[in-house]
């Protein structure tokens, strides 16, 4: 996917996700999360939802080595149980070059059951080829 | 009845080159910026870098554990990834509550990240709900 092509509103993902209680769990250990809530209460982290969704957008996108993420906006709406499975869409919001270097924005929206899960948005800067 | 707590302070984490390995598998995230040193000697970083997410779930961890199932049904966090996490570095996560009327149906954080040598890495708020949504 040519990300420089990409407008406001285009379709960067638009598929199917599940999170398992195993890859919950080894989200949780590599974050060093030993947050027994998530254990008492059977949810999910919506911090291990909102980052699978997030690198699969930013994989989607085919972002160069240079990509610097700058910014993060995260809503956790709606708690859900593991192995549950989820819609996760991505679009962009914004796509411009400044001075060189380009400012692109991934809106995020994951879902279950239609309820919104997490709602986010990532900010990157590209470098553009070329410039100083 | 006691309000919310005027500042957190959350868990050091100390970072390293195995957690961003993990924290790849874990995310899917592969970008070689954070797992292959030889190609993040050739970045402007000259090293590896932690991914974003991983430092803004030390700061998440933080908000779970003061506000538990508030936090995860409801919370908002907006922030800004100011300098790079290296590994070897040990990032630690403060929140300070802003001015919080009683009756408010939220309450917001000026929260940020730090490494070991007081420079902000992270910086941003975070809102929690008063009462399970």
């Amino acid at each position: 996917m040519d990300f420089s092509s990409l407008g406001p509103g285009a379709i960067v993902i638009d598929e199917e996700l599940t999170v398992s209680q195993e890859a919950a769990d080894v989200y949780l250990l590599a974050v060093g999360d030993a947050e027994a809530l998530y254990a008492e209460h059977q949810v999910t982290p919506p911090m291990a939802i909102a980052a699978l969704a997030m690198a699969a957008a930013m994989r989607a996108v085919e972002l160069p080595p240079g990509a610097v993420h700058t910014g993060q906006e995260l809503t956790f709406v709606r708690p859900v149980m593991p192995s549950t499975q989820f819609h996760c869409s991505a679009r962009v919001g914004q796509n411009s070059v400044r001075r060189g270097t380009r400012f692109l924005t991934l809106q995020i929206q994951v879902t279950a059951d239609g309820h919104s899960t997490v709602v986010g948005q990532a900010s990157i800067a590209i470098p553009e080829e070329g410039a100083a | 009845m006691a309000g919310p707590p005027k500042t957190l302070a959350g868990a050091a984490h100390q970072v390293t080159q195995e957690q961003l390995v993990q924290y790849a598998d874990a995310s899917g995230d592969h970008n070689p910026l954070h797992v292959d040193a030889a190609f993040a000697a050739g970045t402007p970083y000259g090293r590896t870098i932690a991914h974003g997410m991983l430092v803004l779930a030390f700061l998440s961890a933080m908000l779970t554990h003061n506000f538990g199932m508030r936090w995860l049904t409801g919370g908002r966090l907006r922030v800004r990834f100011r300098a790079p996490v290296h590994p070897g570095d040990a990032v630690r996560s403060d929140g300070r509550l802003r001015a919080a009327p009683a009756d408010a149906q939220e309450i917001t954080y000026d929260v940020a990240c730090w490494n070991q040598d007081g420079v902000q890495v992270i910086s941003g708020e975070a809102t929690i709900p008063q009462a399970l949504l």
